[in-house]
């Protein structure tokens, strides 16, 4: 047996091409795809991927941007841990980010519902609504800044038309706050609205018309059908607002960035961002700005998990665990009956066969 | 536009071009070409003329320059250019927080060696020693200096019935309380009236009075102490008197005031009457005056020539410098854009002699000359902004009520103190 294996052996490569021993080079082959696709990653690798390793070497030194590097270890964020602003531009951020975000949304979902049902002109609300998301954030910045203006503010003005008193918005901690919290919600509501109307869009009208049929409420309809077939859009536009809300930088800049402090009166418009941005840029910490760049990361991964928690995520899969779980008890429950019953017809049949 | 086969080629061929150009001039490590000085500074910081001139050629060399204005983050592009160490340009502008390149002076040519001290003679003596580490290297040679004294509405003054020509009124606030009293006394006549804009410009303008800043030239800590409280105090009774409109630098209110009347009397710098009056309240043309500040002379801001130690023709670059610089030159700078000469000989050129029509026909230029030359001068040490910054940011405090004047105080040294200690200066 053994010496017919070794013919069918032989035979076989002799008849095979010499060439093929070797497999052919598959890498060599894609080359020209490869090359073609490198432009992006090679640009990626200088411009994406570098700086963000180079930021973790760089947190764990002082630089100020000319001298030599110096290695501190972990000194940058042991200051970072034990710096009251640095608290008080997480603090503010999350402030900014909850009274601009929550409302925003909210406001987005009825402006979508509403923009849903419009008849006429529907596509220029469409465009109203987006254009203030094209629109500058300089511009768009500056212009609040008049309209929140201390001494001639329009809405100080529109204050004191109707008797009260004028408030000094930009000077107060939570008057900035707010003033930063309606420039984000004036420019991200209408985007927001789109992103809801198009989920609405793809939900079917069967389902509404099924509704309407068993008589459930405009409310009703709302929050029982609206609301949890938009789930995935919903948790799209927390994430995405949420990862902007975190990063809230250019309002604090353009409304004080020339006042020598970045934050405003009292640190009050102070973000991570814009703290991150004063330290490396304007103090020329450049390790430290790393540190709070990537506690700044860490941060942005810890409330995207909370959202996807919350409101979506593995929802699905938790539906179907429930139902599995009280398919099983339902079936367990029957083979429970079933034997019981058994039990009872052997009684039975023994009770007969006894008598 | 369709991508054909050639083309396609012809752009790969481009960008390699391209990518081997660069690499090319990673060997040089100073910016421009080589006949060409190259020089980096902020707009408005020179006269347009001058450098017009300089770039068909500086005279007695073979280089002509080649200058970029650079437009925002100036100082960030400018450590970039010097942290690469390729194509850093010959020649750069430095602010008023010349000090913080101290630490860096090896990256620029010690001007003393290019022959400066010669010319030493012809320059306000407080405003050389600014350009001068403390290892008595001369990093950076003068621009323009910032000469403060008192900007005050006529109109207003004699409404109130105070004194309404320059010298009476400098006679009637030669310090800083009696020109408290003055604020009061308009704002009694005219509600509303204020005498600064916010609670940090008394304090900064205070401190620009003064010989001693936060540090000694040998690295001793002094913002704790009592000069830079009484500025501090100063500052506060301001406000507490009432006397401050409260806005803040860099907000829209900052020209408001100016522009609706608000603002009837400042201690500024020379250059703020530019910034101030000229640019944000055209309408009260005639209307301002100027006069010795209280409390004496002072000075805030001006800015520095370097040449970097890349430089291709040191001598070329120290050649233009000088004659930019120049006293005559100077002269023609505070015509175009309004940059006040640190050059005393500058002073008595018949251009700058003229009367100033926005100052009601005053010469405004004896008094700025008169303050730039009594300026004592004071050590600019290189952490002078972290703790300048820290004060004022704890000064903002005080003015919109959240701190009491002790509370920010502890905090802003409390703070100084980390920031320091980080930097490894105390």
């Amino acid at each position: 047996m053994a010496v017919t294996d070794t013919i069918r052996r032989t035979a076989a490569v002799a008849t095979k091409d010499p060439a093929p021993d070797k497999p052919p080079n598959k890498f060599r082959q894609a080359l020209p795809q490869y090359a073609a696709v490198s432009p992006f990653f090679i640009l990626f690798a200088i411009f994406g991927a570098f700086p963000v390793f180079f930021s973790i070497y760089l947190s764990f030194h002082s630089w100020d941007g000319i001298g030599p590097m110096k290695w501190v270890g972990l000194e940058q964020y042991s200051y970072l841990l034990t710096d009251p602003q640095f608290w008080k531009a997480i603090t503010n951020t999350l402030i900014i980010w909850v009274i601009s975000t929550v409302p925003m949304l909210l406001l987005a979902l009825v402006i979508a519902n509403s923009l849903h049902n419009a008849t006429r002109f529907r596509s220029f609300y469409r465009i109203a609504y987006f254009i203030p998301n094209i629109t500058s954030v300089v511009a768009v910045t500056m212009v609040f800044g008049s309209i929140f203006s201390n001494n001639f503010g329009l809405l100080n003005a529109f204050l004191q038309s109707i008797g009260l008193d004028k408030i000094e918005w930009l000077s107060q901690p939570w008057g900035i706050k707010v003033a930063i919290a309606s420039i984000v919600a004036w420019r991200w509501t209408g985007y927001n609205a789109i992103i809801f109307l198009a989920g609405l869009q793809a939900i079917s009208s069967d389902i509404y018309e099924a509704a309407k049929v068993d008589g459930a409420s405009p409310r009703q309809t709302f929050w029982r059908i609206t609301v949890p077939l938009l789930r995935p859009v919903i948790l799209f536009t927390a994430v995405t607002s949420t990862i902007g809300g975190l990063q809230i930088f250019t309002e604090s800049q353009v409304l004080f960035g020339s006042s020598g402090a970045i934050g405003g009166p009292g640190d009050g418009g102070l973000t991570i961002v814009s703290y991150l941005y004063d330290n490396a840029f304007g103090s020329n910490q450049f390790g430290y700005g790393a540190a709070i760049g990537w506690a700044l990361f860490i941060l942005i991964v810890l409330f995207s998990i909370i959202n996807w928690r919350l409101i979506g995520g593995n929802d699905d899969e938790r539906l179907t665990k429930r139902a599995a779980r009280r398919a099983n008890a339902r079936i367990a429950e029957q083979a429970a009956r079933r034997q019981a019953g058994d039990a009872e017809t052997e009684e039975r049949k023994e009770l007969t066969d006894a008598r | 536009m369709t991508v054909t086969r050639r083309k396609f080629l012809a752009l790969g061929a481009g960008s390699a071009a391209v990518a081997a150009g660069l690499s090319g001039c990673g060997s040089r490590s100073s910016l421009g070409a080589s006949d060409e000085l190259s020089m980096w500074c902020w707009t408005g910081s020179v006269n347009d003329d001058l450098i017009a001139q300089a770039e068909k050629g500086i005279a007695g060399t073979s280089k002509k320059l080649s200058m970029t204005r650079i437009g925002g983050d100036y100082k960030t592009k400018v450590l970039t250019s010097l942290a690469g160490k390729s194509l850093v340009p010959d020649i750069i502008g430095i602010n008023d927080d010349v000090a913080t390149y101290f630490p860096n002076a090896d990256q620029f040519h010690d001007l003393n060696e290019l022959g400066a001290d010669k010319l030493k003679g012809d320059f306000l003596e407080w405003k050389w020693k600014l350009g001068i580490t403390p290892d008595n290297k001369m990093m950076a040679f003068p621009m323009d200096t910032g000469p403060t004294a008192l900007f005050y509405r006529r109109d207003i003054f004699e409404k109130a019935g105070l004194p309404t020509e320059p010298a009476d009124v400098a006679a009637a606030a030669p310090d800083w309380e009696s020109y408290i009293e003055v604020g009061k006394k308009a704002k009694q006549a005219v509600p509303g009236s204020a005498i600064t804009d916010n609670i940090t410009s008394v304090f900064l303008y205070a401190l620009a009075q003064l010989p001693q800043r936060f540090m000694t030239p040998d690295g001793k800590y002094l913002a704790d102490g009592d000069h830079i409280r009484k500025a501090w105090d100063l500052a506060v009774r301001v406000v507490k008197e009432g006397l401050s409109a409260n806005a803040q630098d860099g907000s829209t209110d900052a020209n408001a005031v100016v522009t609706n009347g608000r603002l009837v009397a400042f201690v500024g710098a020379v250059w703020w009457a530019q910034l101030g009056p000229k640019n944000a309240a055209p309408k009260t043309k005639g209307l301002w005056r100027v006069t010795p500040a209280p409390g004496g002379a002072g000075n805030r801001g001006g800015s520095f020539l370097a040449i970097t130690k890349y430089c291709k023709d040191p001598e070329a670059a120290f050649a233009f410098i000088s004659w930019l610089e120049s006293s005559k030159n100077q002269a023609q700078s505070f015509l175009d854009p309004v940059l006040f000469p640190s050059t005393p000989a500058s002073y008595t050129d018949s251009r700058l002699a003229a009367p100033d029509p926005f100052f009601g026909g005053q010469q405004i230029v004896d008094v700025f000359a008169d303050s730039a030359k009594k300026y004592p001068g004071a050590y600019f040490s290189p952490y002078d902004t972290i703790i300048g910054d820290a004060l004022k940011a704890e000064l903002v405090n005080i003015e919109i009520g959240s701190k009491t004047s002790d509370q920010a105080w502890r905090d802003a040294q409390h703070q100084i103190d980390r920031e320091l200690t980080r930097a490894g200066a105390i």
